[in-house]
Parts: structure tokens; sequence; C-alpha cells
């Protein structure tokens, strides 16, 4: 799972040698340009779509990639799009609807093109230079460390509950074992968490984390 | 709930942006006063304990839903800390799955973090000081502020999609309902999930859960939180109650031109006249409205409050409060 995230985050190509101030700042720039642009000078969103496309094939991410990415994302953004045409009994809306979904895939491939060019710490070294408070950034680098590690704390807990129960049962006693899960997941975690706190203030943890610059 | 790039206007992401920039900004000062040495990785495994939780599917029929974790992250870690794990949560989302835009990132922390997180735990400690803080009242108060928000936040996001479509294009008050409708099973879910995860910690680790006794008295804590879901709530009405007078103005002024000229209100020019008339002539309307806006929701809140004195005029319950 992990690896499927930001999977061309380290490997090399004409992007990935790019300054990362610059990579941050042309994919917020895309976005920004592609959510503002309007309506009137559409061909303008096509051409935004190509420089896309563009740099995912600059940066050799893979097409194959890209589609898997957009079948999850694709769906979900269409149900929530459809509020605007179900707002008005299916008659209009349509063209507004379509221009929405355009506009959110530019700037979805364009968010990925980001995480794919560089490796995550970099990006967070990128923002701590920028305006990012230092707090922030630091907890972020917990978050990022520790997500992977509940991910297969919970992939295991699954395992569990599957060797221990049979399938089925109502939807709400399914509600319950899964909430109990994430509680169960909760108290561990938290435990775990005091235990690496108390680990790192006998290492001389003060407050201020100190990493090695990446660039 | 996550809302992605292209749904709501620029200037709608700029307003939600800065007022979750306050907030968020405001949750890093009051964390500052406490042990920062301890919240930071705190913060960020509870962080990840809601992004991991999200991943747990709850079966639905014919779908699934998951843990939104505002009031959660919030009941474990107080306010402050809650509404920093939660943007956390939705800023890593946003980058690493598209899940939920990177210019809309601010609407979704307002919603999720700020209205989930803070609001939260304004509605989930008031109620537990009122019902006394036994653990079958926080498992309430938990249950309840969890539905409140979500609704809150799918409110919230009618507004801001409102504001950033233009009158003919949308129906708001269908939008408004479909919304509201899905959002309250989505709430009662959302409700249901963090009243039996609440229920499991106070079995387990009592512990864990946050309470405000050790940044000082219970009062004054949850008087602060009052006071900044007071101060976010004008903020609210200050930056949004312009945007919504703008509509109402636009409609106004093509009424008055259809009287004079019936060409001209075809034309393209007539979006850029509108502009001219409402820099001109309607800054005062605007500001108007901004203050009418404030008085309106500064008079609910102050109603909010006397009917809370209400109830702590009652002596059981002032007993039960203040014993415990």
């Amino acid at each position: 799972m992990a690896d499927y995230i930001d999977r061309y985050g380290r490997s090399r190509s004409l992007c990935h040698r790019l300054p990362a101030l610059a990579k941050l700042v042309m994919a917020i720039t895309v976005v920004l340009v592609g959510v503002s642009i309007p309506v009137e000078l559409w061909p303008l969103q096509g051409v935004l779509m190509g420089i896309v496309f563009m740099g995912h094939s600059l940066a050799r991410i893979p097409m194959s990639y890209l589609v898997r990415r957009l079948a999850l994302f694709l769906p979900m953004l269409f149900l929530i799009s459809l509020a605007l045409p179900a707002s008005q009994g299916f008659s209009s809306g349509w063209p507004i609807m379509i221009r929405i979904l355009f506009r959110s895939t530019v700037a979805f491939l364009s968010v990925l093109w980001l995480i794919n060019v560089m490796p995550f710490d970099q990006l967070l070294v990128t923002m701590g230079r920028l305006f990012v408070p230092k707090v922030f950034i630091a907890t972020l680098a917990f978050m990022y460390r520790y997500a992977f590690v509940l991910w297969d704390e919970i992939e295991t807990m699954k395992v569990a509950r599957r060797a221990r129960t049979f399938s089925g049962g109502s939807l709400l006693f399914r509600w319950k074992t899964l909430a109990q899960m994430i509680g169960m997941l909760l108290v561990r975690a938290m435990t775990r968490a005091e235990r690496v706190h108390g680990a790192m203030c006998a290492r001389g943890w003060d407050g201020t984390v100190r990493s090695i610059d990446t660039e | 709930m996550h809302i992605p790039d292209g749904f709501l206007s620029t200037e709608v992401c700029a307003a939600t942006t800065a007022l979750s920039l306050g907030a968020v900004g405001y949750s890093l000062h009051k964390l500052k006063d406490s042990l920062a040495d301890r919240t930071v990785p705190m913060t960020g495994m509870m962080a990840a304990l809601v992004f991991a939780g999200q991943m747990v599917n709850f079966p639905l029929i014919g779908t699934s839903g998951h843990l939104i974790g505002g009031v959660l992250a919030a009941a474990i870690l107080g306010p402050w800390a809650g509404c920093l794990a939660l943007t956390l949560v939705l800023f890593v989302q946003c980058l690493l799955f598209g899940d939920g835009g990177i210019i809309s990132l601010g609407a979704n922390i307002l919603h999720m973090g700020v209205v989930g997180a803070i609001g939260g735990y304004a509605i989930y400690s008031a109620i537990r000081r009122f019902l006394g803080r036994t653990g079958s009242a926080t498992i309430v108060a938990a249950v309840v502020a969890s539905w409140v928000t979500v609704m809150a936040a799918a409110a919230l996001f009618c507004l801001e999609f409102r504001l950033s479509q233009s009158a003919e294009e949308f129906e708001f008050l269908n939008a408004f309902t479909l919304m509201v409708t899905v959002h309250s099973a989505i709430g009662i879910g959302e409700a249901l999930i963090t009243g039996v995860i609440v229920s499991f910690v106070l079995k387990q680790r009592p512990d864990l859960l946050y309470s405000s006794e050790t940044n000082g008295s219970v009062f004054i804590g949850l008087r602060r939180v009052f006071a900044a879901g007071m101060i976010f709530a004008l903020a609210i009405a200050a930056f949004l109650s312009p945007f919504a007078s703008s509509l109402p103005d636009g409609l106004e002024s093509v009424a008055m031109r259809t009287g004079i000229d019936e060409l001209e209100r075809n034309t393209i020019h007539s979006p850029l006249a509108d502009y001219d008339i409402s820099v001109l002539t309607e800054s005062w309307p605007i500001l108007s409205v901004s203050l009418a806006g404030i008085v309106g929701t500064g008079s609910v809140l102050v109603i909010a409050l006397l009917l809370g004195r209400a109830f702590r005029l009652r002596p059981s319950l002032a007993d039960a409060t203040s014993g415990d």
C-alpha cells in the first residue's frame, strides 16, 4: 500500500531533477489556473490538461498508473458533482457538471504529479522552508511515519477478526465489531506513542525536530 | 465529504482558507503553551490513527461509509490538538490520495477540522457539563456532538457551494435538502462509530480521554472554547455575508436594466457594469449586510449562552459538575 501512493517519488527523470520549490509552485499554479479559468476560455482547459499529461510523461509516470488512480477518483467525483443536475430535477446543470469534472481532474492529476516527482520527506522540508510552521511539519512527519505502522496493524487486526468470526451477522453487529477494532487500535496506538515518546525523551528529545536536509 | 478542486470558486476558497488558517494558527499557538515535546508525537499518532481508521469501511446497504473522526480526535486530544490532527489528515489525504482538492483544502479543514474538532469539542464538553462527567454522559456527548458537526459541515458546504455558483445554475433549497438528508444518515453512522469507540476507550484506558482539568479549570477551558467559537462564527458571518449579498444585488441590477435597455442585458458587458455599480455605490450595503450577519450570529450565541446559564442554575446539576 505504501508503495502505491507515491510509487515514483524516488525514480529519476528530468522532472525529478528540478528544484523542489519550483515543482511545488508549478503544481499549485496549474491547480489555481485550472480552477480560475472562465467558461469562455474553455480551450485553455484542454491546453492545461495537455500540459499536465506532458508533465506526467516527462516524469516517466506510466499511463497504467494514472488510469488506476483515476479509476478510483472519477466515480467518487462523478457522484458528488451529480448533485448539480440532481438539484434541478436532471433538466439542466449538465454543462456545469462537466466543467467541474474537467477542472477537478486537472487539479487531481497535477497534485498526483507533484507527489510522484519527489519523495514525501523532501516535500516536507520544502514546505518547512516556506511559510509552514515548524511544529506543523514535525507533527506531519510523525503522522507520515505512524500511518504506515498503523496501517500494518489494522491489516493484522482484520486478519485476526476474520479468523475469529464467522462471516455475516447483523449490520449493527458488524458495525460494532469494526468500531471496536478502531477503538482497540486507538488504545494500542496511544500506548505505543507514549512508549515512543518516553524513549525519545531518554534520548534528549526537547520538542524540536532536527532533520537532515535531503536536497 | 472531501470537496475536490473546481467545486468552489476561488473567492470562496480564499475566504475559507483564511478562516482555516486563522483557526489552525490559533490552535498551534494554544499548543505552544502546553507541553510541546509530548504534543507533537501524540498529535502525530492521533492523526495517523484517524487516517488508518478512515480506511476501515463500514458496510451499508449497497455502499460503505467511514469514520470522519473530528469529535473523536478532540475527545482524546482536546480541541486544539484535535483540530491540528484533522488538518494533518486532510492535508495528507489531499496530497497523497487526491481526496479533496489542494485549493479547497481550506474549506475541508473548515468543515472537518474547525467545525468537526473545535466546534465538536464545544458541544461535547457543554453536554458533559450539563449531564455530569460520568461515563454514559461522555458517550452521549460524543454521539450528539458527532451528529451535529456532520450536519453543520453539510450545511456549510451547501452555503459555500451556493456562493460559488451563479443563481440560475443552482437550486439552493433542493440541493440543501438533498445534502442535509444524506448527511443526517452519514451523521448517524459517524455518531454510532464515535460512540462505540469512546465507550471502548472508557472501558480500557479512560485516562486517554482529554480532560481540561490538566490545562486549568473546566469552566475557564469551556469559556475559552465558547469564546473561540463565537469569534469564529462572527468571522464567518463577516466574511461570507458580502458574498451572499452580491447575488441578490446582481439580480436587482438586472431587473433594473430590463426597464432601461432590453438589449444591453444580453451583451457581455452586463457583468462588468454590475461590477462597477457594486464597487462605486454598493459598498455600504455590503458593509451593512456584514454587520447584520455579525449582529445576527452574536444574538444567536447570546441566546445559547443564556440557555446554558439557565441550565447551570439547577442546583443538582451544578453540584454534579462542580463536585466531579
